[in-house]
């Protein structure tokens, strides 16, 4: 069988594998796809062709001297990545004018675990300036487009990592997550995003924003896809102290099923008014595919949960504050060298390189952290953080994984939500998984009955235990079908 | 119901963090901010006593240091790769003790 851009990571490995076709041919198929359809997408900053041939060659040796199948499922297999992620040699610029002419010295973890495991690296992708947004709207290089209905958002603020996958113009992709950065654009896109347990993944060269709620995770169209690209990227990492020595085998426990697994229903969750009726239908209808697969309801209550995004607005900005802290203009970064004197070029700096958003969220932290306010809001933040933990633990009492909604809504389009406050609500299902540190990943469920949107829903899974999660995503899509590729953008259209 | 920032607070909070704005765009961020800052007040409203604060999400981690030996690093040509200004293999900036510009 020829190569097409819509494969996933078994049809890839089995190809290669038989010489039905080389890493090199897959290589260069993507670059096509990507020319065309990235025109209409612009999910790509920057593209890395160098990098990816030099990879295909390695994998294609392999293939020449029988070493191949010693190199694992990802070798060919196409990566791309979001663009807070150094990769030596690339421009990592967080979609800000601020490093817009950046050059990474050297690689994040995340991104040497994926190409040290024989991915091909195609570039760089889309985002929200500093991760701040929830629709890609953000980016100083112009937004990324839904390849669904590119008249609409594909969420945010892993936008152009979703819309890649969703376009089948990379078979893996990462994200990074904070408040739901993964897993509100893949529900948008229609593609399975995972936002793994805080501390899974190593952040080491990922550009920090909220340090204690930040974690890495992967795109895919398939759960499998998922489970190989977390195979590769867990485990410990000296660079990253907040990684664990966790190294589970997601693509073993596929297998497992969800007989006798308990999946919690949160029924407050669901009589929330901003809910649409077509997210809460998927909801029911993806717990009844799991009851119908042999997992057992139960339902469970987070009575604070209604906290989180409040406790969210005050933990992230106050965190972004000090991570952003650190770009003064003087060993990189934007620099507006009109100013004589030391404060002066660091106001015009930062007036210059950071766009509207961030320099709310900076502001924002930079408020609630100041002595008076720190005891209203931040303190009690964290004190409503541990109670939304309590929740957490206390529900998993009673279930193995819990089954919420991703996002309120289908994807909006460009411009419909301009109000900074409505679009911090985006966020309303995602935020809460942050703040406790659980795992937590969207699965695509077909196509909403009113919007003929894609619509993901999403599984928690309790800390560690994100194999849990694996196993009900696999048995949603044995019954939803894995995630296509959008219709405008399948190989061949 | 929370004290409204005024703009003089605002031009305040954006010395502090460094962020020049234009008046325009300070009348705008005082609107933003309060609009933002009443979103919050949930959490004031929340019977904490004496529920303890919870830094960080998962339990049981300590710092970890390595051993206090050296190695490989960037060199200095690398790390000076991205600034923006640059004299004599150092950062530039401008004067911040008098007796020049820089």
């Amino acid at each position: 069988m020829a190569y097409s851009t819509d494969m996933g990571v078994r049809e890839i490995h089995e190809g290669i594998a038989a010489k039905e076709f080389s890493a090199r041919e897959i290589a260069q198929a993507n670059f096509e796809h990507i020319a065309k359809a990235d025109e209409e997408v612009h999910a790509y900053l920057e593209l890395t062709e160098e990098a990816a041939y030099a990879a295909a060659d390695k994998v294609d040796a392999a293939v020449a001297d029988g070493t191949f199948e010693k190199m694992g499922p990802l070798a060919g297999v196409p990566v791309a990545f979001k663009d807070n992620m150094n990769m030596e040699g690339t421009h990592t610029t967080c979609s800000s004018k601020m490093l817009e002419n950046y050059v990474s010295p050297y690689t994040a973890t995340c991104v040497s675990r994926l190409i040290e495991a024989g991915g091909l690296p195609l570039g760089k992708l889309n985002m929200d300036e500093f991760a701040f947004g929830s629709s890609t709207e953000t980016s100083a290089f112009g937004p990324t487009k839904n390849p669904w209905d590119l008249s609409r958002v594909p969420g945010g603020s892993s936008g152009g990592s979703a819309a890649a996958a969703a376009a089948g113009m990379a078979c893996i992709t990462l994200g990074s997550d904070t408040g739901g950065s993964i897993r509100q654009p893949a529900s948008f896109c229609g593609v399975v995003g995972v936002k793994p347990t805080y501390g899974m993944v190593s952040r080491y060269g990922v550009v920090a924003f909220g340090s204690s709620l930040d974690q890495v995770g992967p795109f895919t169209r398939s759960v499998e896809d998922a489970a190989y690209a977390m195979d590769a990227l867990c485990g410990f990492d000296p660079h990253d102290c907040t990684s664990q020595h966790f190294t589970p085998h997601f693509v073993d426990a596929l297998s497992e099923g969800v007989e006798g697994m308990k999946v919690g229903i949160v029924p407050s969750f669901m009589e929330d008014p901003g809910l649409t009726a077509e997210v809460k239908e998927k909801v029911y209808e993806a717990a009844s595919k799991l009851e119908a697969a042999g997992a057992e309801l139960v339902e469970v209550e987070l009575p604070h949960a209604d906290a989180a995004i409040s406790a969210y607005y005050v933990l992230g900005p106050c965190e972004a504050f000090s991570n952003l802290a650190r770009f003064d203009s003087v060993r990189y970064g934007y620099c507006d060298a009109s100013h004589k004197d030391l404060n002066g070029r660091y106001e015009g700096s930062r007036a210059g390189g950071f766009g509207m958003e961030a320099k709310r969220r900076i502001m924002l932290g930079s408020y609630l952290l100041s002595s008076g306010v720190y005891e209203k809001y931040y303190y009690p933040a964290q004190q409503v953080r541990r109670l939304i933990t309590q929740d957490y633990v206390q529900a998993y009492e009673k279930c193995d994984v819990i089954l919420i909604p991703t996002s309120p809504r289908a994807a909006f389009q460009f411009g419909e939500i301009g109000d900074p406050v409505e679009m911090h609500l985006s966020d309303i299902y995602t935020v809460s998984i942050n703040i406790a540190g659980n795992g937590g990943m969207s699965v695509p469920c077909g196509l909403g009955s009113e919007s003929g949107l894609p619509i993901g829903v999403q599984l928690v899974s309790p800390q560690f235990k994100d194999v849990n999660m694996f196993r009900a995503a696999a048995a949603l899509e044995a019954a939803y079908g894995a995630a296509p590729v959008a219709p405008a953008f399948k190989a061949g259209e | 119901m929370a004290e409204r920032l005024t703009e003089k607070n605002v031009r305040d909070i954006a010395t502090y963090a460094h962020i020049g704005l234009t008046d325009d765009e300070l009348t705008q961020m005082t609107v933003d901010l309060n609009n933002i800052i009443a979103t919050l007040e949930p959490i004031t409203h929340f019977d904490l006593d004496g529920v303890e604060p919870t830094f960080h999400p998962i339990g049981g981690l300590h710092n970890v240091m390595r051993e206090d030996v050296v190695e490989e690093s960037f060199t200095q040509e690398q790390a000076l790769a991205n600034a923006p200004q640059q004299q004599d293999g150092s950062f530039l900036i401008p004067a911040i003790l008098g007796g020049g510009d820089q």
